[in-house]
């Protein structure tokens, strides 16, 4: 399906199609440092429809993960919103790991697995019972 | 009691006082898109508390249902949210800490959501969604 994006601020615009079946959550450790909240909520983009038209993201190498792998982690520069993580270099990326709260279409991307729930907040699978104001408090 | 924390690549860290009954998941559309994620994870610390060393980039947010504008900070070498608070210069009456940075996170449990009528139809159904330990 055709995802479209933007960060808070507007500065950054991007689209491209994507697998809805694909939509992971993701309770790893640098990713609740990363958003402030409890998890991460991600789509794979493939890097051939993956399009910028606004805007350039600052890139943060992260060099922490279990695996030893370095992800170019994308944000915007006036805003902060998360983008996306992707391979590090230069030039085009086979792929794309697009931050789902920001695509207009995230009420159609449910995620269908969720990733390192070992270090998942123990409250993250109750919010049906914890107390809910329809606006703000 | 204390908490303390500091953003993913360490540039900003943060440190306060704060009531753990203040705790609240927030589910509004500024947040999902700011954090990329489906709700934000806040804390409040009184600025009698909270100290912080590095210097974070403020966006101020002007979109809020209100029209009250609000103060974000980020750091500019990571992008980790930290905090949101009033805007203007100098020290604010509390700052809005975002949970997710800070060393205690597992010790704080929300006791609230704020702005349900925007959460994510799934986000009270995690329990029912396959789970693996690490990454597949």
């Amino acid at each position: 399906m055709r995802i479209n994006g933007a960060c808070a601020c507007g500065y950054i615009k991007f689209e491209g199609d994507a697998d809805p079946d694909k939509v992971w959550v993701c309770h790893c450790t640098d990713c609740q440092s990363s958003t402030g909240s409890a998890f991460r909520i991600n789509i794979p983009v493939p890097g051939t429809s993956f399009r910028m038209l606004s805007g350039e993201p600052t890139i943060f190498v992260k060099t922490t993960a279990e695996s030893g792998t370095p992800r170019a982690q994308a944000f915007c520069p006036k805003c902060g919103s998360p983008i996306y993580s992707t391979t590090v270099g230069d030039g085009p990326k086979p792929s794309y790991t697009v931050r789902v709260g920001l695509l207009r279409e995230r009420d159609q991307l449910a995620p269908k697995v969720q990733n390192w729930f070992r270090s998942a907040q123990s409250w993250v699978t109750g919010l049906a019972s914890l107390p809910r104001n329809e606006k703000a408090a | 009691m204390k908490v303390s924390g500091a953003c993913q690549c360490g540039n900003i860290t943060v440190e306060g006082e704060v009531d753990p009954e203040s705790v609240r998941i927030c589910h509004c559309t500024d947040y999902q898109t700011n954090s990329g994620s489906v709700f934000r994870f806040n804390v409040s610390v009184p600025r009698s508390t909270f100290r912080m060393t590095g210097e974070p980039t403020i966006y101020i947010k002007t979109t809020a249902e209100r029209g009250r504008p609000r103060a974000q900070a980020f750091c500019p070498k990571c992008g980790s949210p930290i905090y949101t608070t009033s805007p203007g210069e100098g020290q604010q009456a509390s700052y809005m800490l975002r949970a997710g940075i800070l060393a205690q996170g597992d010790q704080l449990i929300p006791r609230q959501q704020t702005w349900f009528r925007s959460a994510q139809s799934w986000v009270t159904g995690l329990d029912a969604i396959p789970k693996k330990e690490k990454q597949s």
